[in-house]
């Protein structure tokens, strides 16, 4: 028994020690949202909001807010842009997620299971569209985009998001199906076809797989930042992270910077939650 | 044709069947011709940059000038010291990744099931943006608003901490990469450890194997496939990295976080010196491929054969 004891300490311990790395960098920016400019500048600085308010919360949304003792936080002039943002964002992931997993789903399954000539030179074709650092492919869009008169659309954002997350979601796919149990050569012996066995066969079985490729498309479209600042700030096509960055740079706002970014991580959130019921319905089965 | 014949599909002769080459290609194909598209044009913009000089002072002006921003670069004091510090930043965080991704993996598997949603939050810094973990990196570690200050606070002190030091700003931005990167690379691993059969360990049990035996010998060889891919992707993505460093350190202290990437930026959008920047940024490409063409030879391809 107590041998069980001390596996136990050792697991709560590792668990607490978890919890703290996850949380500790988060909670430290966030907790500013519910306090107020001087709280904020406080030395040494303050571990809680000694008395949370919502201020900013209210202010990013372009609503004034005024405490009971009838100090008034101002609405913020970003408000327009981040409301235009969070719709933005959310368009433009939900686009690009369902685009991603419907191409990439099959790409990494042939890649991953499939032996053909070639295989090795379009593999490094995708790996090379993966390498392109966006500072250097930047100022090409830029001009391009100007050329085409796809700057400052949701259009133009949207497909630059697809080069970014085709590849590298199919790179992470590939190590994923090449794990899965060979079943579909038993299938191809019983006489499927190609598509069958795919459809029929490996989608269901790789199901937590492909959700989890839907996830990391949603993710990566969802916090793109570089792109985004340089095609369509300032316009109506603006997304979250880019409209965020008016409190970071122009005028530092860092309770309404942490507001904001609470927004921005909600979604993500919820679905890193379905994430993780999708990983523990696949360990029943 | 030659793969129809392959040992282990006896496949019976089929009228409509296509072979694995076309299938692939049916599928890989359109999605190859789109990136091409929409990757070629401003990468051969780019190659097209490098060899040019680009003045917008008095009127926009392009000047052939040959291959003179390539051996600029050569002799460019900051070009080397930059690339220092990517490869710097790219080592620690791909160690570090791997580690804690492998780690918390290793937690989730052993939690009981009723502390199984635990899950969901230890993922959720894989959630946020680069560019946020920069900005929550840049406030945790600062000296006037960080834990370091707080915590030296605690016992009395009221010196201000910096954990954003000229010297260890490298080490601190690949721990908060790290964090940020992680999780995803731990759920990957638990995906993989959730299929290796329950009595694999049995039989460890039956070997009386040691607890550091079953976990060399059982848990991570399935696991080794993985792992490789993330350290290709981690090093990619470091390599890359730019808005998370630009939001942490705008290359600061000092220009002591001035990654390649950040000074390309510099080059690039603030000098605007558009031809000089576009051929750093191949030698950059060619750093990216470098590393993983050489994480490929020596690992991938004995990952592979097995």
């Amino acid at each position: 028994m107590t041998g069980r004891n001390t596996k136990t300490f050792w697991l709560v311990l590792a668990v607490a020690v978890a919890l703290l790395w996850t949380f500790l960098p988060m909670y430290w920016v966030v907790k500013y949202a519910f306090m107020t400019k001087t709280e904020i500048a406080r030395f040494p600085p303050m571990l809680y909001p000694p008395e949370p308010i919502l201020a900013s919360f209210f202010n990013i949304f372009g609503f004034d807010y005024t405490t009971a003792e009838g100090t008034v936080f101002k609405a913020s002039g970003q408000a327009r842009q981040i409301i235009l943002g969070l719709r933005n964002s959310l368009i433009v992931a939900a686009i690009v997620t369902a685009i991603t997993t419907l191409v990439v789903v099959p790409l990494s399954y042939v890649f991953a299971r499939l032996q053909f000539p070639f295989k090795g030179k379009l593999l490094a074709a995708i790996l090379l569209s993966v390498s392109l650092p966006p500072v250097s492919t930047l100022i090409p869009f830029y001009t391009l985009y100007v050329q085409l008169g796809l700057t400052g659309t949701l259009f133009g954002l949207i497909v630059v998001t697809l080069t970014i997350t085709i590849p590298i979601v199919a790179w992470m796919l590939i190590g994923f199906f090449r794990n899965l149990p060979p079943v579909e050569l038993l299938a191809r012996v019983d006489g499927f076809s190609r598509l069958y066995t795919l459809t029929r066969i490996i989608v269901p079985m790789a199901r937590s797989g492909i959700m989890v490729a839907a996830v990391i498309a949603f993710l990566f479209s969802w916090n793109e930042y570089v792109y985004a600042q340089i095609l369509v700030t300032g316009s109506n096509a603006v997304t979250l992270p880019a409209a965020m960055s008016g409190f970071l740079f122009q005028v530092p706002e860092p309770a309404q910077l942490a507001a904001s970014l609470l927004l921005s991580l909600l979604p993500p959130f919820c679905i890193a939650f379905f994430l993780q019921k999708h990983i523990a319905e696949m360990h029943i089965a | 044709m030659a793969d129809t014949t392959r040992s282990d599909t006896p496949a019976p002769p089929r009228a409509a069947e296509i072979s694995n080459l076309s299938f692939a290609l049916i599928i890989s194909v359109p999605v190859l011709l789109f990136l091409l598209v929409v990757v070629a044009y401003p990468l051969a913009y780019a190659f097209y940059l490098s060899f040019h000089e680009i003045r917008f002072f008095g009127g926009y002006s392009a000047t052939w000038n040959g291959l003179a921003n390539y051996s600029k670069v050569f002799s460019d004091q900051s070009f080397w010291s930059s690339l220092g510090r990517t490869l710097r930043f790219t080592a620690e965080t791909v160690v570090l990744t791997l580690a804690v991704g492998l780690g918390l993996a290793l937690i989730l598997k052993h939690l009981p099931a009723k502390w199984r949603w635990l899950r969901a939050l230890i993922i959720l810094p894989w959630a946020v943006s680069p560019y946020g973990a920069g900005i929550f990196f840049t406030y945790l570690g600062r000296g006037q608003t960080g834990i370091g200050t707080a915590v030296a606070g605690w016992f009395g002190s009221d010196h201000t901490l910096n954990l954003i030091s000229a010297r260890f700003v490298i080490e601190y931005l690949a721990v908060g990469a790290a964090w940020n990167m992680a999780p995803l690379v731990a759920f990957f691993l638990l995906a993989n450890m959730l299929t290796t059969p329950a009595r694999l360990y049995d039989l460890a049990k039956i070997d009386q194997m040691s607890r550091l035996e079953t976990f060399w010998h059982v848990t991570l060889p399935p696991l080794r496939f993985t792992l490789f891919v993330f350290s290709c992707i981690t090093t990619v993505l470091a390599m890359k990295t730019f808005d998370y460093i630009f939001t942490a350190t705008q290359g600061g202290p000092g220009g002591a976080s001035a990654v390649l990437t950040y000074t390309l930026y510099k080059i690039s959008f603030v000098n605007l010196d558009l031809g000089y920047g576009a051929a750093m940024s191949f030698f950059l490409l060619a750093v990216i491929l470098g590393a993983t063409g050489l994480l490929y030879l020596l690992w991938g391809r004995k990952e592979e054969r097995q």
